[in-house]
Order: structure tokens, then sequence, then C-alpha cells
């Protein structure tokens, strides 16, 4: 890379200092996608980077609801949340935003119907009815978003640790194939078609 | 990224050409002008990747828009269905890859000719009123040897079809391995008594050129080759242009405008470099292969006391005509696992549908292809099948789903014609700028009822030849009530033999200006079926030969 990616770099620093005459306003988030290797992988336990403790542990309950341990790892062994820590940076505060606010009016639901001002010490089916009413909300799509890109993004980004959301879709993500790849292209080949 | 290793040229000498883009056209005719020994500047306004550097990274790509030019990076782009709405600003409307080689590099690759129909079926099947829907200025016959030169120079995989049109040599690599979803499209299209045949694609079956074959690892559709088996113009054509030792690619060179002098020939292209530093490079002639939405802006950007409508605008069609071709999709659930998240988007296609029957009332064409819904890819699957086959969208079941449905599913896809209207284009944003100061592309865009005919016809075609596959459920779609954005951005600066209603001549010569020419998607007169590439790149060894013959003849 070296002497390209330095090129680079001046460029996206030229492009931000020319932002006022932009409305949209140019993020860290270019930059931090052209030197991130696999600054993100991170093991379970170690601190957040954008999260609070409350939000962390809030959006790791929600996230083991859209998509629960079951028979097979969900969200949660998926690592889903550090996924979430690490792209709700300068680049996605839109979407941090209405997950803040989401996340209020979801804990005063908590406190109001169950008496508890957590989340995620509800049972589980305390926790999926608070979901089914806010089904419909931004903050639930940003939510489902959010746990699904994280379950199958590159392990890289902090999320499907161990490719468990991979192998959840009996997706494999190697670098080469032999025909035949499936049932049907076996059969025709085997009949000769 | 690849280290430039070239000949430098100072920007206050004067080069012969300066071409702008280095994507499926620009790379090609980078190419031809400076092994016939021309000298060469070209402006690319992104990085020159490599092979090392493409991942299999579907959030940093999809999500983050990695490899193309997006709002987040500074590019807005704005969006209206007509000229009454407001364009507001979005991410991404007309999307491309900005890097060397352009969108060859993250593209499918499929790669259909033209047959000798699309150069003459306004003349064939009638005009149609409201549209810009003309004859082309050439015919199949003058494109042919050019499209068995990007068969054999840019690398194409293939056999030839019972439909297909004449060529004068056969394919340089063998038809890609059929896979599941083609094979169920293959039997059922042949149970309805169609002609389904292996897909012409730009990816290698096996070596070609001192480049390896397929490995088949499933990720083309939206990505760059990690093993250069995909044939862009970034490993077929840049290498060979560098190494004539003529041409310069100056990467991270933004182009804002194109100077001409009082006799109103082009004189200099002037672009911010790679530090965000404005430059004048000295030209005796210009070659725009900027693609469908940038070679318009560039132009209308252009504009000047001699051009005061942008240049080479007189016949006011810079920016017109816009097509996206239209698409369906139609899914089917199947007992077995099919597997098509591996290997290359399709490996057959059915082509009985080229021309439909007039008395439908509607004008259009299309093929049909089989692939994997998602372009293969889990994290587009898992977002989206809950709009295929309903169901609750998160919780168990929702998982569950998942974890059948990815493996056990196969798409045939429709790509169909667009008509040229004048309504549907590329003009500059009155209000929003990007991050140059340049105006945002604005795009003004609604199908025309035909396309969206077309579109439904071959969604329905589509359910049938399902329905024959033996699926055990089927769900299909099209955008009924409109796109709103496309990667096929074609048609903005037609050429034709006529200055009043095209831009360039049949030699991609500026009607306006003696010595500009462009050639890229917006040179399209119609719209293709679907796969406009191979077209393009053919478009691009042709007007390279009657430039350099030009130059011979001194006639720049």
């Amino acid at each position: 890379m070296g002497k390209d990616f330095i090129t680079r770099r001046a460029f996206l620093g030229s492009v931000k200092s020319s932002v006022g005459k932009s409305i949209i306003v140019l993020s860290s988030s270019a930059i931090v996608a052209a030197c991130r290797d696999s600054k993100f992988a991170r093991a379970a336990g170690e601190a957040f980077v954008n999260l609070n403790e409350t939000e962390a542990s809030e959006f790791d309950a929600i996230a083991g609801r859209i998509l629960p341990s079951t028979t097979s790892p969900g969200a949660k062994e998926a690592g889903v949340v550090y996924f979430i820590d690490n792209v709700l940076d300068d680049s996605r505060s839109a979407e941090f935003d209405v997950l803040k606010k989401g996340l209020q009016e979801l804990r005063a639901s908590a406190s109001q119907k169950f008496n508890s001002p957590n989340f995620f010490s509800l049972n589980e089916a305390q926790q999926d009815s608070l979901l089914r009413q806010a089904e419909s909300t931004a903050f639930f799509s940003t939510m489902r978003y959010l746990v699904i890109a994280g379950m199958f993004a590159l392990p890289e980004y902090g999320g499907n640790k161990d490719s468990v959301g991979y192998d959840l879709m009996g997706f494999d993500d190697r670098h080469s194939w032999l025909s035949p790849y499936g049932y049907y292209d076996a059969d025709y080949l085997e009949k000769g078609e | 990224m690849a280290e430039l290793k070239s000949i430098s040229f100072s920007t206050r000498e004067e080069v012969d050409f300066v071409v702008i883009g280095s994507g499926s056209a620009g790379g090609i005719i980078a190419k031809e002008l400076a092994t016939a020994g021309h000298s060469v500047v070209v402006l690319e306004q992104g990085p020159y990747l490599q092979a090392s550097d493409f991942k299999h990274d579907e959030w940093g790509y999809e999500h983050n828009y990695d490899l193309t030019w997006s709002a987040r990076k500074g590019n807005v782009q704005t969006f209206r269905k007509n000229e009454n709405e407001e364009a507001e600003p979005r991410e991404a409307v007309l999307r491309y890859a900005h890097n060397v080689g352009g969108s060859s590099v993250h593209y499918s690759g499929n790669f259909w000719r033209l047959r000798p129909i699309d150069f003459n079926e306004a003349s064939v099947r009638g005009t149609i009123p409201g549209t810009n829907f003309v004859d082309w200025p050439i015919t199949y016959e003058d494109l042919e040897p050019y499209y068995t030169k990007v068969d054999w120079e840019i690398g194409v995989s293939g056999l030839q079809g019972p439909w297909d049109p004449y060529r004068s040599r056969d394919y340089p690599c063998p038809p890609m391995p059929i896979k599941g979803s083609d094979v169920l499209l293959e039997r059922a299209a042949k149970s309805l008594g169609l002609n389904p045949y292996p897909a012409p694609v730009a990816i290698l079956s096996a070596p070609h050129n001192g480049r390896p074959g397929c490995i088949h690892c499933g990720y083309c559709n939206g990505y760059g080759c990690e093993v250069n088996a995909k044939s862009s113009s970034m490993v077929a054509m840049i290498p060979l242009a560098l190494a004539s030792g003529n041409c310069e690619l100056r990467t991270m060179a933004t182009v804002s405008r194109i100077n001409t002098n009082d006799g109103g020939r082009v004189n200099e292209v002037v672009y911010f470099d790679s530090n965000g530093v404005e430059q004048a490079q000295k030209t005796r002639a210009a070659v725009v292969c900027a693609n469908g939405a940038e070679t318009p802006r560039l132009l209308l950007m252009s504009s000047s006391n001699i051009f005061p409508d942008g240049l080479a605008n007189s016949s006011g069609s810079v920016g017109q005509n816009l097509m996206f071709n239209g698409y369906s999709s139609v899914t089917g659930l199947f007992d077995e696992p099919v597997n098509a998240w591996k290997s290359i988007p399709a490996t057959r296609v059915v082509h009985d549908f080229y021309e439909l029957d007039p008395s439908l009332g509607f004008y259009g064409g299309g093929g049909i292809d089989g692939r994997h819904p998602s372009a293969g890819t889990p994290l587009k699957f898992a977002l989206g099948a809950h709009d295929l086959f309903g169901g609750p969208n998160w919780g168990g079941e929702f998982k569950d789903s998942l974890a059948f449905q990815f493996s056990h599913c196969a798409a045939f896809d429709g790509h169909t014609t667009s008509l040229p209207l004048s309504s549907n284009n590329v003009t500059l944003d009155p209000v929003y700028k990007d991050s140059f100061g340049r105006p945002a592309i604005r795009c003004t865009y609604m199908d025309h009822p035909d396309d969206l005919s077309t579109m439904k016809w071959f969604k329905d075609k589509s359910i049938e030849l399902m329905e024959a596959a033996g699926a055990a459920r089927i769900s299909g779609s099209y955008p009924e009530s409109g796109q709103s954005g496309n990667v096929h951005l074609l048609g903005t600066c037609r050429m034709g033999s006529d200055p009043a209603n095209s831009v360039i001549n049949a030699g991609h010569r500026a009607h306006d200006v003696p010595n500009l020419f462009t050639c890229d998607g917006s040179s399209l007169v119609t719209s293709s079926r679907g796969q406009p590439t191979m077209t393009i790149m053919a478009l691009a060894f042709r007007a390279a030969d009657l430039i350099n013959e030009a130059a011979r003849r001194n006639e720049i």
C-alpha cells in the first residue's frame, strides 16, 4: 500500500478541508475505512469505544432477542454489540441519536410496565413484548439493521465472531470453490445434460 | 495499491490527449492511443487499487461505499421523479466505482453483445411518440470487429448461442461451469420450449493473456476480483497503456472543467490533484470517458461565452435521454441446496424474449438469467429475506428461515430495455455542491410506461419459469413505482448523424468541438437489453481506431 495510501489520506484531508462548501458533512468514516484492517477485532469483555455501559448492556440484550441464541449461536455469541460499538462513530451519529432516544423510551416502558429500570434484566417474554410494541419505530428498524449487519459482516468489524453468522446461513467465506456447487448442478453433471 | 511507474508530463507541456476517466472506455482508449505512439495523460478521480486490495467485505463496500463515489465521500447527488419536484439529496443515485478501471472492476461481467436489431429498431419497429427512440448511426457490422476485440483483448468466456448474431471469431475461453440456479432455469426453459444457453461473461474460465481462470469465490457483483480473473480495464488495459511509455496515469485527480480557446477548441483540462490543488493540463485534444453521469456533468460545468449552455451542447442533448435499463426479480425456494451464492452471478441466459411481440401494445425486450437473489452475499440476504417470503422479521423463527432460505433459493432475473426520454436526465443541481465546490449531479428519472410494462412482463414470465422449475414458494417483484437510481448510466451524450439532436458523431467526435471526443455509457443511442458494458468497450476500441486514423491524417 505504502505510497498510494499516503496519497489517499492526503486527498481525504483535502476533501475535509473544503467541506464547508458542501451540504453533506464529510465524516471520518472514509479515513477509518482506509486504515481499518483488523483493528476492530476485540475480545469479549474489552472496553467499549462509543457505547456507555448501559447502552452496551441494553443493545446486547435487544440484539439477543432479534437474533436469539437457540440451538445455534445468536447475536450475543456473535458479539454483535461490539460491532455496533465500532460502527457508531461520527459517521453514523444520526443513527446513534435515533438509538439513544429510542433506548430511553424503551427503558421508560420497562420501568412503567415491569417496574424495572433496565430492559436487560427483564425475562425474554417481557423483553419480546416491549420490542413488539416498538416494531414500527425508527429505533427498532435501526437496531434490527445493525444487529443483522453485526451478525453477517466480516468478523474484523467486531461481530460475527468465529463466523457464527456465516455458519447459521450455511455460508462459507472461502476463496475458491469447485463445481458442482450444490445439489442441482451435481445432478445435472451426473446425468450428463 | 500499485506503484505508478511510467512517463510523466508537465502540466504546461501540451500532450496529444487527455483521457478523463480510466473505466471501461477510458482504459481501452488510453491503451489504444498510447500504444499508437500518442502522448496521453489519464485523469482518474479514484485510487489505483490492485487485486490484493480487494476483500469479501460486504459491510465496507455495500454499506460504507468503500469502492463507490457517494455522499459519504463528499459527492452528494440529488434525485427527483420529474421536473416539477424539488430534487432531494441522496447517498447514492447514479452509482459507479471510483478507482482505476471504474465500474469494470466491480461489475458482474455479463457481456451480451447487441444484435443487429438494436441498431435499427426504430426503423424496423417504428418510432414511439413522446420518446427520442431512434436508430444508431452505426450498424452491428460496424461494431462486430470491436466486439471480437473485446472478447480477445479484455477476455470473455462463452459459447455461441442459437440466437446470437454473427461473430467473426469464437470466444477465447469456454463457458463457465453451470450453477444450480441455472440448472433450474435451463430445465424450466427447455420444458417451455425455450432456448437457454451459456451466459457470456467477462470473467475468465481458463487462463488467458497472462491472467488466471476464475476460482468461483462468489464475490463478483459489487466486488473487485482478488485473482484478476474478472476482465476489467484495470487488469486488461491499464498495464499495457503504462507499459507503452507514452501514458501517464494520474490518480485521485478530479476534473472540474474543460477549457477552450477563442476558436472553440479544447486547450486544457482543469482538475483537482491528489492534494486538492487545482491544476490545468495543456492538451491538443480531450477524450471524456467519465461515465454517463459524470461526462454530461463535466460538459455542463464547462460552459463559457462561446458555449453558454455547456460544452458541445448546442443540441441541448447533453445530459438528456438517461437510460437505466429495467429489471425484475423472481425468487424461488427449493427442497435441495442450490448454493447459488458460490461462483459467478449467472451462467445461463434465456434470450427468446429479446424483442417482445409488438401486439402486446408496448415496446420492450430483454433476457432472463439465473442468480442468487442477493448477489450471493449473506448480509444483503438477511436484510431483505423478510420482503421475499414474509413471516416474522426478527426472533427465533426469522433466524431459522435465514438458515434454510439462503442456500435453498434461486432467482430468475429479467434485464430489460429503457426508452430514451428528454425528461430523464442529468443536470447541475442549482443548490447542492460536492466537496470540490462543483454543482451536484441532479438526476430526474421516471421509467416510461412501456419500460414498466416490459418489467412486469418479464416478472410474470419468470414466475412461469419458476413454477416450471418446481419451486416450493415463489416471490416476484419489479420497481412498480419507477426506479430512483441505477448503475447503468446510458444515453446522456448520444451519438448521431444530426447535430440538432445528438452530441457526438458516429466517430465519437463532438459535433460542436472538433478536438473533443466522448465515449462511455453516455454514447449509447438505445439502452441495450440490460447489459451495456460489452458495447461500451466495443465502442471504445472503435472510437480509438477512428481517433488514431484521424490523428494520422492530421484531422484532430
